[in-house]
C-alpha cells in the first residue's frame, strides 16, 4: 500500500512539475523562435486575485475582410497568418480552416461575422494580459491615456508569434516598454 | 468529562459497583488515551496555519516583482511547490498517520501548486481569464486530495471547482462549464471512501455535504438557455433527491439542522413552490408548446435529475413505507404533473401549487408532532405564514379577511406550541 501510495504521489509530483514546465518551454519557443510583431492596442487596468494587476490590451488587427463569409461560424478554430502593414504594424493577413504547411501563424476561434458584404471575420487574441508590479498598473494607464491625447505618440504590444501559440513580450509607447517609461517618470519624481 | 467521570470512582468502589481494580484500570485508560479535543486543534491550527501561509505567498507573487530577472521570478515561485512536495513526501514515506500534519501540508501544497501556474502566467503574459486559470488549478490540485487522503484539499477543491463554473458560465458566458460537471465527478469517489465506506462522520463530512449540495444547486443554473422554465423541474428533482438521500441510512446526521441535504433540499423546494405560486411561471409556460421546451439543453438535464430522483424514492419506498417518507420526496413527481396541467390550464396549475404547499405545511407540522420535535413543527407553521404572505401581494383579499388570516395563523403557532410544550411536561 504504501509502495503504491508513493508511486501515485511520484506521479503528482511529476505531472505539477510537468504542467508549468510545458508552458514556460512552449513560452520560450516562440519567444526564441517566433516572429515579432507590434499590435496597436488600448489598455485599461484590472485585477487577478492570484496574478496580481495587469493591463487589459484590445487590438485594432482582430478581424479580417473577406469578399465572401467562407461559412465562418462563430466559435470555430481559425488559423490566422499576419503580416505587416506599410508602418509595420501587423495586420491579419489570411484565414485558414487547416494547419498551414509552413510559416508562423496563431491557433485561435472566430468570434463573429459581420452579416453583410465586406465581410469581417472577427477573432479572438490571446494575448490580451500585460502583467505589470501592481503600484505601475494604474500608472501605465495614466501614461497610456497622456500618450493618447498626443497624435504623435503610438501604444503597440509587442507580440511573438510562433505555430500556433503567440507571446505578448513587452507594452511599448513609441518604441520605448512602458514599464521603462514608468520607471524613468518614477525616477523623475524621487 | 473524563477528569469528571475520574472524580465518581472512589465512590463507586466505596459502593462496591467496581471493584478497585477496575478503577485502577478506568483511570490509567483515560491517562493513556491520546485527547481528541487536543488533536482536533491541532488539525484546525494545521490547516489555518497553511490556508494564511500559501494564501500571503500568493499574494506576495501577485505584486509582481518586475525588478527581479526572469530566471529569479520562476525559481522563486517554484520554491513553494518545491517545499510543499518535499514535505508531503517525507510524511509519506515516513508512513505519518497525523492528520494535522497531513492536512496542513495537504493544504500547502495546494496553494503552492496555485503560485506555480501563477508566476509562469505573469511571467509570459499567458492569455487565459480567470476561469480558465482555476481550471489549470483544480486539474493539478485533484491528485492531493486522492495521494494525501486530504479533506481539507477536497473541500478547497470543490470551492475551486465552483468559482470556476460561476466565471466560465454567469460572469462570462462562455458555455456550461463541462469541466465542472466532469471534476465533480472525479471528487465523488473521495466523498465516498472517506465518509461512507468507513462510516466516518466527523466535521469534515458535514462540511463536504453541505458544500457538495450548495455547489450543486448554484451550478445546475449555468444550464439555463432559452428554456428556463424545464429547469424548474431539474432543480425540484434535485431537491427531492437530496431529501430522499437525507432519510438514507448513510446519509443520516444525529440533528435535523446538522443534515445539509435535509436542509438543502427541503428549503429549496419551500422556496421554489413558494416562487411559483406566483402567476409570472405559468404565464410564461402557457404560450409554449411541450415540443418547444424540449428541444433545448434544459431538457436532457431536467430529464436525467427526475430519473436520478425516481431511482432514489423507488430505492426508499423499498424500505419504508409510503406514510413514512418525507412528503417533500414526492415533490418532483407532483410539479412534472403541474408542468403539463400548466402548458394548457395555467391558472389551475398555479392553484394546485398552492394546494400542495398548504400540504407540506400540515404534513410538515405533523411530522413535528410526531417527533416531538418544535423546529419541525414551527418550520410547518412557517409555510402557512409565508404562503399567505405570497398571497398578501397577489390576490384581492379583503383586508379584512387577510388580517383573519394572519390572527388565525398566528394563533396557530401559539396552540401548536403551547400544546406540545404541555406534551413533553406529561411524559416527563
Amino acid at each position: 500500500m504504501k509502495k503504491f501510495t508513493t508511486a501515485l504521489f511520484l506521479a503528482m509530483c511529476l505531472f505539477q512539475w510537468f504542467v508549468p514546465a510545458k508552458m514556460i518551454y512552449d513560452s520560450e519557443i516562440v519567444v526564441r523562435d517566433g516572429t515579432p510583431y507590434k499590435f496597436k492596442t488600448q489598455p485599461v487596468d484590472p485585477s487577478d486575485p492570484f496574478r496580481g494587476k495587469y493591463v487589459t490590451l484590445n487590438f485594432e488587427a482582430n478581424a479580417v475582410t473577406l469578399a465572401d463569409s467562407a461559412g465562418w461560424v462563430p466559435g470555430e478554430e481559425v488559423y490566422v497568418v499576419f503580416t505587416t502593414d506599410s508602418a509595420g504594424f501587423a495586420t491579419a493577413e489570411s484565414l485558414y480552416r487547416e494547419k498551414p504547411s509552413s510559416g508562423q501563424y496563431l491557433k485561435t476561434t472566430v468570434n463573429y461575422i459581420t452579416p453583410n458584404e465586406p465581410f469581417r471575420v472577427f477573432f479572438e487574441l490571446p494575448f490580451d494580459r500585460f502583467y505589470l508590479e501592481e503600484s505601475k498598473a494604474s500608472q501605465a494607464e495614466q501614461v497610456y491615456w497622456t500618450s493618447q491625447r498626443d497624435s504623435t505618440q503610438v501604444t503597440y504590444g509587442l507580440v511573438s508569434i510562433g505555430t500556433g501559440t503567440a507571446i505578448l513580450k513587452d507594452l511599448m509607447i513609441n518604441d520605448t516598454s512602458i514599464v521603462e517609461i514608468i520607471n524613468r517618470l518614477n525616477a523623475g519624481d524621487e | 468529562m473524563n477528569k469528571n467521570f475520574l472524580k465518581e470512582l472512589p465512590e463507586l468502589v466505596r459502593a462496591q459497583v467496581i471493584s478497585e481494580d477496575t478503577a485502577k484500570k478506568i483511570t490509567a485508560y483515560y491517562k493513556n488515551k491520546p485527547s481528541t479535543s487536543n488533536s482536533r486543534l491541532f488539525i484546525v491550527f494545521g490547516i489555518l496555519g497553511a490556508l494564511l501561509v500559501g494564501m500571503g505567498i500568493v499574494l506576495i507573487i501577485a505584486h509582481n516583482w518586475d525588478t527581479l530577472p526572469i530566471t529569479a521570478k520562476l525559481v522563486i515561485g517554484f520554491v513553494p511547490l518545491f517545499i510543499g512536495q518535499a514535505v508531503c513526501g517525507y510524511l509519506i514515506l515516513k508512513g505519518s498517520d497525523s492528520k494535522s500534519w497531513q492536512e496542513g501540508c495537504a493544504t500547502f501544497l495546494f496553494f503552492a501548486v496555485a503560485i506555480s501556474i501563477s508566476i509562469v502566467s505573469q511571467v509570459y503574459n499567458i492569455e487565459g481569464n480567470f476561469g480558465q486559470f482555476l481550471l489549470l488549478w483544480m486539474a493539478l490540485a485533484i491528485p492531493i486530495v486522492y495521494v494525501l487522503r486530504s479533506s481539507m484539499a477536497s473541500l478547497l477543491f470543490i470551492c475551486g471547482i465552483t468559482w470556476h463554473a460561476c466565471e466560465v458560465a454567469y460572469f462570462n458566458s462562455q458555455g456550461y462549464a463541462v469541466w465542472y460537471w466532469v471534476l465533480l465527478i472525479a471528487i465523488l469517489p473521495f466523498y465516498y471512501l472517506e465518509f461512507f465506506r468507513r462510516d466516518n462522520k466527523n466535521n469534515f463530512f458535514y462540511f463536504h455535504s453541505w458544500l457538495l449540495t450548495t455547489s450543486v444547486t448554484v451550478c445546475l443554473g449555468v444550464f439555463i438557455d432559452n428554456h428556463g422554465e424545464l429547469l424548474m423541474i431539474a432543480y425540484l428533482s434535485l431537491f427531492s433527491a437530496f431529501v430522499i438521500l437525507s432519510e438514507l441510512k448513510a446519509f443520516a446526521t444525529n440533528r435535523v439542522l446538522s443534515n445539509a441535504y435535509l436542509v438543502v433540499g427541503s428549503l429549496g423546494i419551500m422556496v421554489l413552490l413558494l416562487t411559483l405560486s406566483f402567476d409570472w411561471y405559468w404565464n410564461e409556460l402557457s404560450g409554449t408548446s411541450f415540443e418547444g421546451v424540449a428541444s433545448g439543453v434544459e431538457f436532457p438535464v431536467a430529464a436525467s435529475l427526475s430519473c436520478v430522483a425516481g431511482v432514489l424514492l423507488f430505492i426508499h419506498l423499498r424500505t419504508t413505507h409510503f406514510t413514512d417518507v418525507n412528503s417533500k420526496s414526492f415533490a418532483f413527481i407532483l410539479f412534472i404533473v403541474l408542468f403539463f396541467i400548466g402548458l394548457s390550464s395555467p391558472t389551475a396549475a398555479q392553484l394546485l401549487v398552492n394546494v400542495i404547499i398548504l400540504v407540506f405545511a400540515v404534513s410538515t407540522i405533523r411530522s413535528g408532532a410526531k417527533q416531538n420535535h418544535l423546529g419541525i413543527l414551527n418550520y410547518g407553521l412557517l409555510i402557512i405564514t409565508a404562503l399567505i404572505l405570497c398571497r398578501f401581494f397577489d390576490t384581492d383579499l379583503s383586508f379584512v379577511i387577510r388580517g383573519l388570516l394572519f390572527i388565525a395563523v398566528g394563533a396557530g403557532f401559539f396552540a401548536a406550541n403551547f400544546y406540545m410544550i404541555q406534551q413533553r411536561k406529561k411524559t416527563e
